[in-house]
């Protein structure tokens, strides 16, 4: 049964075989010229130590030369489950009922089951492999740019979150299996593959919007109302503002920091003493630390996989129906 | 155990409000090669696939060697869809690799002994290059290595060409003649039946009509020929009349031939065109 899925899948492997080679390819030959970039401006400590230490046009030039290019290859491992949904996914059982294939199948000695589940595992492994080795590679590339590429912005910035950790696989799970679902659903390919890409959008962008309420933040204070409590970029900042003298959140602070100098009063030197007699005594942030980002990660991936079981249950479902 | 190789009882299968089989009951001889013929839309591809397990009946129970089908293909089974789906991007050669792989009992031997049949299929070929005729083989000869006991055919003689649907036929009947299989076969080709089958299983809107020998049966049902303005008198039932202005002509189920009419035994054809006729005609008058 196993051979069979693959011999059916062949085209789809070797399609995706090639894009590997050819992306992976594309990525090192980028990287190694990032690489010799660096080495040639003399950035090269620069990129470990951070961009405070070497500002000037040698690193400028870097930035506007590579910046973007990185933020591409995170674009691209943040699109690569959706590929796997639209084109492994969706025409799984959708191809075969299209084309009555699946007859063949439920009239010989096989069960559905089976059927199901080697057509299942058989195609998934190549389209996660395909995720997780491109996602490593572009890692190893902006690794490689350090503090001087994407990943100086913490692990939280949305494009490194979704590009990183085990991410990619859930969402390359999720899409996959709605995929299949879809397909069996409908019986048809172009349907299930334009309805996985729409959903996987929607569903993607919602969570992505929702998923720092997913862990209680950590409030950090700064004594000094003036300056604000948080001071790295690494934690993702859920919520900022003002504490009054009893430690209690204000509400509306806009008008008690009006501290600039009013006609003839004399100008406004001491921020922290104007706004602490306005009532605003601390100024605090609510914030995801930087190391809780596995644990985030780990938490929207088990929303994405309890997903992928529910699309499980309802292809099996859809095929046990299936005439 | 002396089990008929297929038996369906009260047998029902219900689309929502749509009736596509209804309480059926009838028993294939072991051995037998039985034409399964209805107009379209009577429920014969229904019933075969409730044969294989394809489907779940609403009602009733159709078992094969006394053994009840339940949503599964019975080992002895082999069905010949309507579509003859195969892998298309597949070499003959396998297909029959696939077979195979999904089948606890497999006769490589002799599915390929199949396809070397006649002007024989080249087992390098890919299935999507084959002729109508060629892959019709091709599928008959992946049924047949499952080695069933019982072979289901959904029209495996639709769109091929008289030389193809001859060879088909003869490759069935080979089947039968060396190893006792029973069959069952729809087909709009009353012609061609009538060449292979020993007995008729007649299907309308999901009934039973008849069933049975053709012999039997064509020795129980009369056509006769009589004026036009004498009116019928009969101990049989009639199926189908028709008139012209001169004579009346009728099928008649069982009794004596009617006196001062003119009366014989129908053939195949004239008997199962008897019947759809009739359908015609009532489906005609309900509306």
């Amino acid at each position: 049964m196993t051979w069979i899925v693959w011999r059916q899948q062949r085209p789809v492997f070797i399609t995706l075989a090639i894009g590997l080679v050819v992306a992976v390819a594309a990525v090192l030959v980028l990287r190694a010229a990032m690489v010799a970039d660096l080495t040639a401006r003399n950035l090269v400590d620069c990129a470990v130590k951070g961009l405070e230490s070497c500002r000037g046009p040698a690193s400028n030039d870097f930035l506007n030369a590579w910046f973007d290019k990185m933020h591409l290859a995170q674009g691209a491992v943040i699109a690569a489950p959706a590929l796997m949904g639209v084109f492994v996914g969706a025409p799984l059982f959708a191809r075969e009922f299209e084309q009555g294939t699946h007859a063949l199948a439920f009239t010989q000695s096989v069960s559905r089951t089976r059927w199901m589940a080697t057509k299942f595992v058989v195609a998934a492994v190549p389209a996660l492999l395909f995720v997780i080795v491109f996602q490593v590679v572009v890692h190893s590339w902006l690794d490689a740019a350090g503090e001087l590429g994407p990943l100086a912005t913490g692990p939280f910035y949305f494009t490194t979150f979704e590009a990183q950790g085990v991410s990619p696989v859930a969402y390359t799970l999720f899409a996959y299996t709605f995929g299949m679902f879809a397909g069996a659903l409908f019986k048809r390919t172009l349907v299930a593959m334009s309805l996985t890409l729409g959903l996987f959008i929607a569903v993607r962008f919602v969570l992505t919007g929702t998923r720092e309420f997913l862990i209680t933040p950590t409030r950090i204070v700064s004594d000094d109302p003036s300056k604000p409590a948080l001071t790295d970029s690494g934690p993702l900042v859920v919520d900022s503002g003002f504490l009054d003298a009893k430690g209690a959140v204000v509400a509306d602070s806009a008008p008690l920091m009006n501290c600039a100098s009013r006609g003839d009063e004399p100008v406004v030197t001491d921020f922290a003493a104007c706004y602490r007699k306005n009532g605003l005594a601390q100024s605090y942030a609510d914030i995801i630390p930087a190391e809780q980002a596995t644990t985030l990660h780990l938490l929207e991936a088990s929303i994405f996989a309890g997903l992928a079981v529910l699309f499980v249950l309802g292809s099996v479902w859809a095929v046990r129906r299936q005439v | 155990m002396n089990a008929s190789p297929v038996r369906a009882e009260g047998l029902a299968k219900h689309f929502g409000r749509l009736r596509a089989l209804d309480d059926c009951t009838f028993e294939l001889p072991e051995g037998s090669v039985t034409g399964l013929v209805g107009p379209n839309g009577a429920g014969k591809s229904t019933l075969l696939s409730l044969i294989a397990g394809l489907a779940r009946p609403t009602r009733g129970e159709v078992s094969v060697h006394g053994t009840p089908v339940r949503g599964r293909m019975h080992p002895d089974v082999s069905l010949l869809t309507q579509k003859r789906p195969l892998y298309e991007q597949f070499t003959v050669r396998e297909i029959m690799r696939a077979g195979a792989a999904m089948n606890d009992r497999w006769s490589a031997a002799r599915a390929f002994e199949v396809l070397d049949l006649l002007a024989g299929v080249d087992p390098d070929a890919k299935v999507r290059t084959l002729s109508a005729g060629a892959r019709t083989q091709v599928a008959i000869a992946f049924a047949l290595g499952r080695l069933p006991k019982v072979l289901l055919l959904d029209e495996p003689l639709s769109d091929l060409d008289p030389l193809a649907r001859d060879e088909t036929l003869r490759i069935v009947m080979t089947e039968v003649a060396e190893r006792g299989t029973t069959v069952l076969l729809s087909s709009h080709l009353l012609t061609d039946l009538g060449d292979v089958c020993d007995h008729l299983l007649l299907l309308d809107e999901g009934r039973v009509q008849v069933v049975g020998d053709i012999d039997e049966i064509l020795g129980d049902h009369r056509v006769v020929v009589g004026p036009a303005e004498v009116e019928l008198e009969t101990d049989g039932v009639v199926v189908d009349s028709s008139h012209t202005p001169r004579q009346t002509t009728a099928l008649v189920r069982g009794g004596s031939a009617p006196s001062g009419w003119d009366s014989t035994h129908p053939d195949l054809e004239a008997l199962v065109m008897g019947y759809l006729r009739a359908s015609r005609n009532r489906k005609l008058a309900r509306q």
